[in-house]
């Protein structure tokens, strides 16, 4: 397993930590989400170091590449341990970035981060209570950090059951579709969980995903939601890439994981 | 030495470890599977009894060895109170000891109280 790029802080001196967690049992289409830290941290090679809007390096920010939780088939007990993984960063006033793995894993994110607020951009609405039976689907995502979070706000959602639709109709759920979200600015009440679906962007951009969803956001618009985000952000993830394509989706994935270090180590908690 | 050994794999939520030599209560347990190249590890989180909830952590082979401190619970009655410390005397061995006053804990003397005890830590229950 290669390091991502620039990660180089050692443990005890982490700000930041990358933590893969490549969880791949869920998927209901394209399998591959087995894949995704690999893919993040090869596609995000070629980024540079320096970042001219920030005037800062990202080797500068202290981040530390944990390496991969190995992920087995029992998604419960995977959660479990997982979460306990990254408790242990947060009981160390280190920012996890955890890379999945299907969306399952935020559930673990989430848990371990006792947020106010779960903002997630993804397509789905990710409210299920179930999906084929699994309560631990990657489809019930949203629905498990409503659990621990006050509220959720879906960025770019634009299908889900007639179910979810009336879960999101409820007061603690805000959706945000493609159209309005070059217009959407950040109303957010606490401290945040971001949690960043590939396969929010449209397919033309991130086609490396297992349930790909036309009329989608732009990767300049996936970008921007983040940056606004990440000042009140207690954690970050991206999930659901997978090995599908010639590493579109991952090196978005890797650049906005880079995008929320930038903004959040230069105005930490806003 | 009061304390026993045990694997990492026979502990569970509840039970007593020493985590970096401090006797501790278990908060949360979880396992990995192994895959093809490592072993089982189990995830140990605690916080101290008798350091007020301090946590602690610690990861390991579910084959490991780990101290498990033998907590005694004791019947106590207090002889007497001044100035945020208490006299109690073991109800059990007729020792008496001293004890800081909990600052929740509104007692006088005769009062019984129960306290967990460890070689010469103790705290009330």
């Amino acid at each position: 397993m290669s390091q991502f790029p620039g990660a180089n802080a050692a443990p005890d001196d982490a700000e930041y930590a990358v933590v893969g967690a490549p969880l791949d049992v869920s998927t209901t289409f394209q399998p591959g989400t087995r894949f995704g830290p690999d893919r993040i941290r090869r596609f995000a090679r070629t980024f540079d170091d320096y970042d001219r809007r920030t005037n800062s390096f990202f080797t500068d920010h202290s981040v530390h590449d944990a390496g991969d939780l190995h992920a087995w088939d029992d998604a419960g007990e995977y959660l479990d341990f997982l979460e306990a993984d990254l408790r242990e960063w947060h009981d160390d006033d280190v920012t996890p970035l955890l890379v999945g793995g299907e969306h399952t894993v935020s559930v673990a994110g989430v848990r371990a981060a006792d947020p106010d607020v779960f903002l997630t951009v993804d397509a789905h609405l990710d409210l299920r209570t179930e999906y084929d039976g699994n309560e631990l689907s990657h489809a019930t995502a949203t629905r498990h950090a409503l659990d621990v979070a006050d509220e959720a706000v879906i960025v770019g959602a634009r299908t889900g059951s007639p179910e979810e639709y009336e879960r999101a109709a409820e007061t603690d759920v805000t959706v945000v579709p493609p159209e309005d979200v070059a217009e959407w600015t950040p109303d957010l009440d606490g401290e945040v969980y971001l949690s960043v679906d590939i396969d929010g962007a449209d397919p033309a951009f991130a086609p490396g995903t297992g349930t790909t969803e036309p009329f989608g956001l732009t990767s300049r618009e996936m970008r921007d939601v983040v940056r606004s985000v990440a000042p009140h952000c207690l954690a970050f993830d991206t999930v659901e890439v997978n090995d599908r394509d010639d590493g579109q989706a991952a090196a978005l994935a890797g650049k906005l994981l880079r995008e929320f270090v930038f903004t959040h180590a230069a105005e930490p908690s806003a | 030495m009061a304390r026993e050994q045990t694997e990492v794999r026979e502990l569970q939520e509840g039970n007593y470890v020493m985590i970096n030599d401090t006797p501790s209560v278990i908060t949360a347990y979880s396992t990995s599977k192994p895959g093809k190249h490592g072993s089982a590890k189990a995830r140990v989180e605690g916080q101290g009894v008798f350091d007020g909830g301090q946590k602690r952590n610690f990861t390991n082979p579910v084959d490991a060895k780990v101290w498990v401190p033998i907590i005694t619970r004791k019947q106590g009655q207090v002889v007497s109170t001044s100035s945020g410390e208490m006299q109690v005397m073991d109800l059990e061995t007729y020792e008496t000891f001293t004890m800081r006053v909990p600052d929740d804990l509104d007692v006088s003397a005769d009062d019984e109280i129960e306290f967990l005890e460890y070689e010469d830590q103790r705290k009330v229950v």
